[in-house]
């Protein structure tokens, strides 16, 4: 949809290697040594950053006078199978008003991912939340219990593509009273 | 021995019993016609209409209600402390009937007069406490017992203010008999020369009944009805009883000794049935303040609450008390000494409104709209 | 003596943990918080969430995306249009859908309108938590009725009204809707009025609320705070006007900010924003022009190249962003729901810890939360 205005982070569609007139080449030079690399979003630019950098990228983006991104919207987690899993990070900057997508690629046998939550305290809840519908572990998480599902509940993630939807679940307790065959 | 009730002779014990059947029945009826009319005014205060299909115009709702809690199963939780828990409700009500004895409704209604009925009231009516907190502690809830604690800190502190307000009066008319005090303002009630001491009396009492805004043992929004969260059944309806018999009580003494009583301003000859008029104008006006404010108050606060009692209503009392004291003293004449009464009475109640209209309005900035331009614009 | 230590060891003193909710009267829905009291000073607080966690985001997942319009309403009942806006929104993105002008203004009512619904239910419900009785609650009612009636005739449904489609609205509005908008309009002023005069100027109200539960711009911002919790903080965030969707940069209307941050602010800036919501809807009302509700080309089956997007709009409670992502096909891929009242509801620990307990409550209160938006 075309009509609406999206800061400015977007850009006339353009060939794709062309970040012109985006915020790509403030984050280019805010990310030095760091390996990035970008792409172009439908809205705004995404960022690929390897995970072993994420952090330390991550707070250089905040700290970044020219960049000032103070704001994490939104914190989530693609699973995207045998390609491992995406760790995606929406910031925003309330007093430049441009957009960012970050994003980290897991591999699918080693879910782990340094904590955001010293570069935002947004971020503390959000990666509760990815974590047990992922089961991707955040190192060093202030307060690593789960959110939305039961406490106990530490071996099923609900969001991952293997997860059935249709069957009936053992959740926790003794089968809640179902016997094998009902299963 | 005998005596004699409606024209019989009854033996002492069975017309005590007899009386008292009578009184508690009185009472009872009484409360369920103030949950009724509570009911109803609020509704008005609501845009609402209240309870309509019990009954012509809602009118058997609260005996309908009342069959529904006597039905009720009385449940006492498994680690309640039985003793407490089961004595809570009588400690609360009983104290309230109690208090009522000394009341003089018309002249020469009255279960017993006493000398020094002012001292007896205020003797009687804060024991209720004590069962509040048996039912806080002998639930074994913490709500309850947070709402028990609530209860004891503010029954003890608006107390104080209670008692002074009245017993400024008290010095004023220079009795502690309820039925003299009545006599006192034939002309003019004690409210024209004592608005200081109503008003205190008027706050104090709300917070003695735990009405709005002083509803904080019971605030349902923080402590969930506090003491009697774990009640069901009848003894839920005593403490609910137990609350409309005091408003009932807080406002019969409201009229006698502020407003009036039955004499004052139709005079003391008139026959009974007047009096019974004149006392129901007062005691439901008093009542329709308490609606009213309940209707349209937040709850405060324990700490502005204990505050709002030490800090202003104490001193005021105090102050009262010895303006009254100091203008009696001096023996000026009739209206002077009134009239010095009545300004500095007035000149209180406008020290208490900007004492407490300075605590709420200091600096306050209010949000503004931000210009568009300045706004973070695309 | 040696007594000395035995009396100190007898007398230690521990505080006391109190349960509130799940099932409390003020926790507007199934929320628990654990708060640890000293007397009636709370030290900590500990919010459990989920007992609404109903798995919206996986359920989409298995429907296409026509159907995913209903979850979008579930999870955010109080202001159903604005969650389906988000999502419509995003898959229009992602499809490439252009969206005729005239669904984009009665879009753009309908949104104001829900704003204006779920303020009210925001007034009645913090005038319980404050205490009054309950005349807040029902003068609020009363215009949420109308506005109720109102999305009734519009779309069928009072709450749940999947009346947004991908490309625009599934039908055009009733002959008389104007007429009723403006009509409902009057009553909701009157209803503003009513507020003001009841709660906005009383002591008691003032005193309960100001100054109590503040947090400063730079904190609600790191806890990733949004809509009036947040600009009743300074912060002018307002994606209305940062980052206009819909039709918003031809209006005008004003960013309510407050200064404090407390709880006072936070009514106020709902307060007013009421007003602008009316302002907004008025000129719409003006603006709104005739024409078809769907795009010409509509394809039978909606499919989506693959792609993602991140759609964020203002909902009455913050930002409610929609993270899309497409691998092609006719259902999403990945559906993440940015719920505002999740990272509102971060902030609570650090706004009620040192506060009274009858604090902690209406500042839960003032956050305005909707559990199923915090659950989905």
């Amino acid at each position: 949809m075309t009509s609406d205005g999206n800061g400015a982070a977007e850009a006339p569609a353009e060939a794709p290697e062309s970040f012109e007139g985006t915020i790509w080449p403030d984050v280019d030079r805010a990310l030095s040594g760091i390996s990035a690399r970008p792409e172009r979003g439908a809205i705004d630019v995404i960022v690929h950053i390897p995970r072993e950098e994420l952090i330390r990228g991550l707070r250089v983006l905040r700290q970044d006078e020219a960049l000032d991104f103070d704001y994490l919207r939104c914190l989530t987690a693609v699973d995207n199978e045998d390609e491992g899993m995406d760790v995606v990070y929406h910031l925003y900057s309330i007093g430049k008003n441009h957009n960012l997508t970050v994003k980290a690629t897991l591999p699918s046998d080693d879910l782990t991912l340094d904590t955001a939550t010293v570069v935002w305290r947004a971020a503390n809840w959000l990666e509760r939340e990815t974590a047990e519908m992922f089961g991707i572990r955040f190192n060093n998480h202030p307060d690593p219990r789960t959110l939305l599902m039961p406490e106990d509940m530490d071996d099923t993630f609900p969001l991952r593509k293997t997860h059935p939807l249709a069957e009936i679940e053992v959740l926790q307790g003794e089968g809640m009273g179902y016997t094998e065959e009902d299963l | 021995m005998t005596s004699e009730l409606f024209g019989a002779d009854l033996n002492p014990w069975v017309d005590a019993i007899v009386r008292l059947l009578m009184w508690v029945g009185f009472m009872t009826v009484v409360a369920m016609g103030l949950i009724y009319l509570e009911r109803k005014v609020l509704a008005r205060f609501m845009a609402r209409i209240g309870p309509q299909k019990t009954g012509p115009m809602g009118l058997l709702q609260s005996v309908a209600d009342a069959l529904k809690l006597i039905g009720k199963e009385d449940l006492r939780p498994r680690n309640a402390d039985p003793w407490t828990f089961e004595l809570g409700p009588y400690l609360v009500f009983i104290p309230i009937f109690m208090s009522f004895l000394a009341i003089p409704l018309v002249f020469d209604w009255h279960i017993r007069l006493f000398e020094l009925g002012l001292l007896y009231f205020v003797a009687i009516s804060s024991i209720n406490l004590v069962g509040w907190v048996m039912a806080g502690w002998g639930s074994d809830n913490r709500y309850a017992m947070l709402g028990a604690l609530r209860a004891v800190a503010q029954g003890i502190s608006y107390e104080l203010p209670l008692v002074l307000s009245l017993v400024a009066v008290a010095i004023f008319n220079q009795t502690l008999n309820l039925e003299e005090m009545i006599l006192f303002q034939g002309q003019t009630p004690n409210i024209l020369w004592q608005p200081l001491a109503f008003m205190i009396f008027f706050v104090a009492a709300l917070a003695e009944m735990n009405r709005p805004p002083f509803d904080i043992p019971v605030g349902e929004s923080e402590v969930v009805g506090g003491p009697f969260v774990e009640y069901s059944g009848i003894r839920w309806s005593m403490f609910f009883l137990g609350e409309y018999t005091a408003l009932f009580i807080m406002a019969l003494l409201a009229s006698v000794v502020f407003l009036g009583g039955w004499a004052w301003p139709l005079g003391e000859e008139l026959g009974r049935w007047w009096q019974v008029i004149l006392m129901t104008v007062k005691t439901s006006a008093f009542i329709f303040l308490v609606f009213w404010v309940r209707a349209s108050m937040p709850r405060l606060r324990i700490d502005q609450l204990m505050a709002f009692s030490w800090k202003v209503l104490l001193p005021l009392t105090f102050a009262q008390v010895l303006v009254n004291g100091l203008v009696l003293a001096y023996e000026w004449d009739y209206w002077v000494s009134r009239v010095a009464l009545g300004v500095a009475g007035l000149a209180g109640i406008v020290l208490l409104y900007a004492i407490i209209d300075r605590s709420v309005r200091r600096p306050r900035p209010r949000p503004a709209p931000v210009a568009q331009s300045e706004a973070v614009t695309a | 003596m040696v007594v000395r230590p035995e009396i100190e060891r007898e007398f230690e003193t521990q505080d006391l943990l109190l349960n509130v909710g799940p099932q409390h009267p003020s926790t507007h829905g199934v929320f628990r918080m654990v708060m640890e009291i000293d007397g009636e000073l709370v030290k900590d607080v500990v919010p459990y969430i989920g007992y609404l966690h109903r798995g919206a985001e996986k359920l989409c997942e298995t429907m296409d995306y026509r159907q995913g319009i209903g979850f979008m309403d579930r999870t955010e009942y109080l202001a159903a249009f604005n969650a389906e806006l988000s999502y419509v929104m995003a898959v229009e993105e992602l499809a490439g859908l252009e969206v005729p002008d005239r669904a984009q203004w009665l879009r753009m009512i309908l949104c104001e309108m829900n704003r204006i619904a779920s303020h009210l239910m925001f007034m009645g419900a913090f005038g319980i938590d404050v205490g009054v009785f309950g005349t807040p609650f029902i003068y609020a009612w009363r215009e949420r009725e109308a506005i109720f009636d109102l999305f009734e005739e519009v779309s069928g449904d009072r709450m749940m009204y999947a009346y947004f489609r991908p490309g625009g609205l599934a039908w055009e509005v009733p002959v008389n809707f104007t007429e009723r908008v403006r009509e409902v309009l009057k009553a909701v002023n009157q209803g503003i009025k009513d507020f003001d005069g009841l709660l906005t100027e009383n002591e008691v109200f003032i005193a309960r609320t100001r100054g109590v539960g503040a947090i400063s711009a730079a904190d609600a911002i790191d806890f990733g705070m949004s809509g009036p919790s947040l600009r009743a903080s300074g912060v002018p965030l307002d994606i209305r006007r940062t980052e206009p969707y819909l039709k918003y940069a031809e209006v005008d209307f004003d960013v309510v900010v407050g200064q404090n941050g407390d709880v006072y602010d936070r009514y106020l800036c709902r307060l007013q924003e009421l007003r602008e919501s009316v302002r907004i809807v008025e000129q719409c009302l003006e603006k709104l022009p005739d024409g078809p509700i769907m795009p010409e080309k509509m394809p039978r089956m909606l499919r989506t190249p693959p792609g993602e997007v991140y759609i964020r709009t203002e909902a009455p409670r913050g930002e409610y962003g929609i993270y899309l992502v497409s691998e092609g096909g006719n259902r999403p891929y990945r559906l993440k729901v940015r719920s505002a009242c999740l990272s509102n509801l971060q902030a609570l620990k650090h706004m009620s810890v040192g506060q009274y307990v009858a604090d902690a409550i209406i500042v839960l209160g003032s956050i305005d939360i909707v559990l199923s938006e915090v659950d989905r």
